[in-house]
């Protein structure tokens, strides 16, 4: 499994023994004894998890766990102690750590903390942050919305209208957004609800920076759409919720694009890739930034 | 996704007379008009432009004004050309030689050859399939040759954004006719007797939807254009053709109001060319108040859905219109007596409008003149699989799938065996390729057990699964399913999950029946279109490859060797000449021998990727029965 790990305890032995199992596992692996130069190694590099451990001359790992949650609150943390007693425990979990393995530890133990808490810590950076609406943006949208609201008001049967828009402005439609559009329109929220989860375009949640679709109807189908599908899978890393880690691909699949004479199709943004060959399949993507 | 807005790119147009009309044609007629000697018509359509069609303007635009020649050539775009297989495509009017295939540093080439040494480019144009002879000529190449362009006559040759070039082509003279001098009766009496029948899949006879609705009472009526994405093409090649059979329809029925529904909002290459014809037809006078004098007024809106298949249905349509879920409505009421807000509604398939103006124009004896007496008329077909020539076609309907096939299609690929026609999109089903000589019309594809539905032909080799296909199949008709009643929501289900069972060796001869007759019960008993067609493929998978499916149940055994657990790939060591081709292409490192010597496949690594089979020179690859799993549960 990959990974960047960083590991801090005054002892020595146990930085090199956390080092000897990692290493041939395949994550990266850093070891400091000195828990001031580990928050300088925190703010310059980019590491999944920081195992550390809590009683340390200087910077204890107490005062740590709190540094790394400032600074960097993406990584996540696995703590080391030989005192585990119950108290000590729940200080440390409220503290916001991952999970934490008890001195003496055998080697199995700690691969397997390791690779649970380096999966988990994946997983929710994958979730891409909330967009940071500065204050402005968001007083703009909250406007640019009710625009539309106020639009489309009179026009009966214009709720797919407003959601297009409401999309198309915020890019999902989250709870908050249909709630807010239903005030708007003086309509039950279910109404909302019921259209947006009925319609494929419809997305309630957020889509990376480039959105990829990929054909799957029967033409593309027999032109090997499905090979193109276990590329893109295979080299993007969508997380559950088809999403790379770095929130710049999403995808779905489709029923028939209508242009099943150039099959198989894969559409990015608003971009028509037609017969597309499998085994090139990476390069289409090479010019979204 | 970077958002885009979608406007029409509007130029100041005025009002049209019927005078102004003849002096468009006139002006057009002369070829050598703003002083060009020629044209170059360069495909803009989805697949030229995925190959780089932009770049191919811009470099003929830098050569030709490098050689001088650009005051006498000028440079277009228009929509696609049908050929798709073959892009690029342009040609250059007006000799219509055709070019195709070619990169956009070959344009410099072309150029110098055409232009300067006065001949084709030969290089760069089509070569035939049989005798690999150059056919410079677009309408000598038997894939264009072999067709009937009527709806499609245009594609390829003009401009579509262009209405000046539309008219030019006898664009809107039927509309004139229609609002100046032909009472809506007789409209409707033209098209009755046309036999035209409506090209959204169903068939029914348009003349007769017509009347019902005009015969209706109400002040208000709608017209509505469903431009679900199987009308893709029209709409990017000549989409004032739609526009000017809705005006007509209008006229026809008395309804002063028209949409054209778009199913993907995202769409904005159609959308942008959907604006931009109304905005022009407006402009014209073509659509607006009092059109022609005639105090008839018609005006189009764009109205699109969200996607998903069942909005395609024209009652889910109608409901999506109104801004609820897309859920179909027991018929009767038909929408042409209450549709859209109550109001009777035509709804009727873009392929249809754009048929109607070339009737009234041309009188319906004349479009009597190709196609059967019950299928009078073209039909666009959209042609795919493992025939040599993909891409969009027309042709009179009763042409036979053989001529389609090996004529129009120019057969099937290199190595590859017919063995099947899969026709009418993803609820569509197959016929064998014993029954190739089957005409293309409603009645004959309908007693074949499969539908029109979106005119979508898949040829299919030997290398395909039935019973894999008809999996697919049911993996879109339950996905599809709007789950409104409960045959096909369920139901659905039901097969998807024997299909299934099929596929990975768990189910009993007794559980084909069963799906034979579920297949059934969904097709009888559904609300919709939708539930009423998705078992289409089991049908008549079944119906023509029962074998396969026993061999699937029985033998364990998938000869396409398309599903991983009835399928062994095994080299044939007495044929084997040990050229290592398979392992070189087999991405699991499975394949291992000395050169020259009969090589293995180690099963255990096996993933059953058919990459070894497609590229064995000497056929030594079969495909055997799965292996029984009841070894190791012992
Ligand atoms: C599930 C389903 C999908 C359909 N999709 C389309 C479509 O994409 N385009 C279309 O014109 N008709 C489609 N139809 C047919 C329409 O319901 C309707 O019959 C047609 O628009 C009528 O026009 P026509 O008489 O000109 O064919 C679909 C029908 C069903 C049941
Ligand atoms: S047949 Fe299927 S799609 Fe049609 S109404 Fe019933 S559940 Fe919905
Ligand atoms: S089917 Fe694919 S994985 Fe199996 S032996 Fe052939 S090439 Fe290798
Ligand atoms: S099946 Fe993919 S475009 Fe039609
Ligand atoms: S897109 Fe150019 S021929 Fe179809």
């Amino acid at each position: 499994m990959e990974g960047n790990i960083l590991i801090v305890d005054d002892d020595d032995i146990v930085v090199k023994s956390c080092d000897s199992v990692l290493t041939p596992e395949g994550f990266t692996i850093t070891g400091t004894t000195d828990s001031t130069d580990a928050i300088e190694l925190i703010r310059d590099n980019d590491y999944d998890i920081v195992i550390t451990d809590l009683n340390m001359p200087g910077v204890d790992g107490f005062e740590l766990i709190k540094q790394v949650n400032a600074i960097k609150p993406s990584v996540g943390i696995v703590v080391i102690t030989g005192f585990a007693s119950q108290q000590n425990i729940k200080d440390i979990l409220q503290l916001g750590i991952i999970d934490y393995i008890s001195k003496p530890f055998a080697p199995h133990t700690l691969l397997e903390t390791i690779m649970k808490a380096t999966y988990l810590v994946r997983k929710i950076k994958a979730i891409p942050a909330p967009e940071a609406d500065t204050e402005p943006d968001a007083k703009k949208k909250t406007e640019a919305l009710n625009n539309i609201i106020n639009e489309f008001k009179a026009v009966p049967g214009s709720l797919l209208r407003v959601l297009e828009s409401a999309q198309d402005l915020i890019g999902y439609l989250p709870p908050s957004v249909q709630r807010f559009i239903a005030n708007g329109l003086r309509i039950p929220v279910s109404e909302v609800y019921s259209v947006v989860s009925f319609y494929p375009y419809f997305t309630m949640k957020a889509r990376g920076k480039h959105h990829i679709r990929v054909c799957v109807g029967n033409a593309c189908h027999a032109k090997k759409s499905g090979q193109i599908m276990t590329r893109l899978k295979r080299n993007l890393n969508f997380n559950d919720d088809n999403i790379t880690a770095d929130g710049k691909f999403s995808y779905e699949t489709v029923r028939c694009l209508g242009a099943c004479g150039f099959a198989p199709i894969v559409e990015i943004d608003y971009d028509t890739h037609g017969a597309v060959d499998p085994d090139k399949t990476l390069d289409i993507l090479k010019d979204y930034h | 996704m970077p958002a885009l807005k979608v406007r029409a790119t509007v130029r100041s147009i005025n009002k049209l007379t019927i005078e102004d009309m003849t002096s468009i044609r006139e002006k057009y007629k002369d070829p050598k008009r703003i002083g060009a000697k020629a044209s170059i018509l360069v495909c803009g359509g989805s697949a030229c432009k995925a190959r780089g069609s932009a770049k191919i303007q811009e470099t003929l635009s830098d050569e030709l004004q490098k050689k001088a020649l650009d005051k006498d050539v000028s440079v277009y775009e228009t929509g696609c050309n049908g050929f798709c297989n073959q892009s690029p495509v342009m040609n250059v009017y007006p000799d219509m030689t055709l070019y195709q295939a070619f990169k956009p540093d070959d344009v410099p080439t072309i150029v110098d050859e055409h232009f300067t040494k006065g001949q084709p480019a030969d290089r760069f144009v089509y070569k035939d399939l049989k005798d690999k002879k150059s056919i410079p000529n677009r309408q000598e190449i038997p894939f264009f040759s072999l067709q009937s362009r009527r709806v499609l006559s245009k594609s390829g040759l003009i401009q579509p954004d262009d209405i000046e070039a539309y008219i030019f082509h006898n664009g809107y003279s039927g509309l004139v006719k229609a609002v100046t001098s032909m009472k809506p009766k007789e409209i409707v009496r033209e098209i009755k007797d046309s036999g035209l029948r409506g090209r959204g899949g169903g068939g029914f006879p348009t003349g007769l939807k017509w009347e019902i609705c005009m015969l209706m009472a109400d002040e208000t009526k709608y017209i509505i254009c469903n431009a679900g994405p199987i009308s893709r093409s029209i709409i990017e090649n000549d989409p004032h053709s739609i526009i000017e059979g809705m005006v007509i329809a209008g006229r026809a029925v008395g309804a002063a109001k028209g949409f054209i529904y778009v199913r993907e909002p995202d769409n904005l290459f159609i959308l942008r060319r959907l604006h931009t014809a109304i905005d022009r037809a407006r402009g014209c006078g073509f659509l607006g108040e009092n059109i022609f004098d005639s105090g008839f007024n018609f005006t189009i809106d764009v109205s699109f859905g969200a996607g998903t298949f069942i909005c395609g249905e024209e009652t889910a349509l109608i409901r999506s219109m109104e801004g609820k879920r897309g859920y179909p409505t027991p018929k009767p009421p038909y929408p042409a007596q209450s549709g859209l807000w109550g109001k009777p509604t035509i709804v009727d398939n873009a392929e249809t409008f754009a048929n109607v103006p070339l009737i009234i124009e041309n009188g319906q004896a004349w479009f009597r003149s190709v196609g059967t007496q019950a299928s009078p008329g073209t039909k666009i077909f959209t042609l795919g699989g493992a025939v040599n020539l993909n891409g969009l076609i027309e042709v009179p309907m009763g042409t036979t799938f053989r001529t389609i096939v090996e004529e129009i299609g120019g057969g099937l690929k290199k190595k590859s065996t017919l063995k099947a026609i899969h026709i009418g999109g993803p609820t569509g089903g197959v016929i064998p390729a014993s029954a190739i000589d089957t005409p293309t019309t409603y009645e004959d594809i309908t007693a074949a057990g499969v539908i029109v539905g979106s005119g979508n032909l898949i040829i299919m080799d030997t290398n395909t699964c039935m019973v894999n296909e008809a999996l697919t199949a049911m993996e879109f008709g339950h996905g599809e399913s709007c789950g409104k009643c409960v045959p096909c929501r369920i139901g659905s289900r039901v097969m998807y999950d024997k299909l299934l069972d099929i596929t990975e060796g768990r189910a009993a001869l007794e559980d084909l029946d069963m799906l034979q007759s579920l297949a059934f019960e969904v097709r009888r008993t559904s609300l919709c279109g939708l539930g009423q067609t998705s078992p289409t493929m089991v049908l008549t998978a079944i119906k023509y490859f029962r074998e396969e499916f026993e061999a699937h149940i029985k033998d364990r055994w998938c000869q396409a060797g398309k599903c991983r657990s009835l399928s062994t790939f095994v080299i044939e060591p007495k044929t084997c000449t040990g050229c290592g081709s398979c392992a070189r292409k087999c991405p699991q490192g499975a394949i291992s021998g000395e050169k020259k010597k009969p090589h293995l496949i180690e099963q255990a690594m096996c993933i059953q990727c058919r990459s070894c089979f497609e590229t064995c020179p000497f056929s030594s690859i079969r495909i055997e029965a799965g292996v029984t799993e009841e070894v190791d549960s012992w």
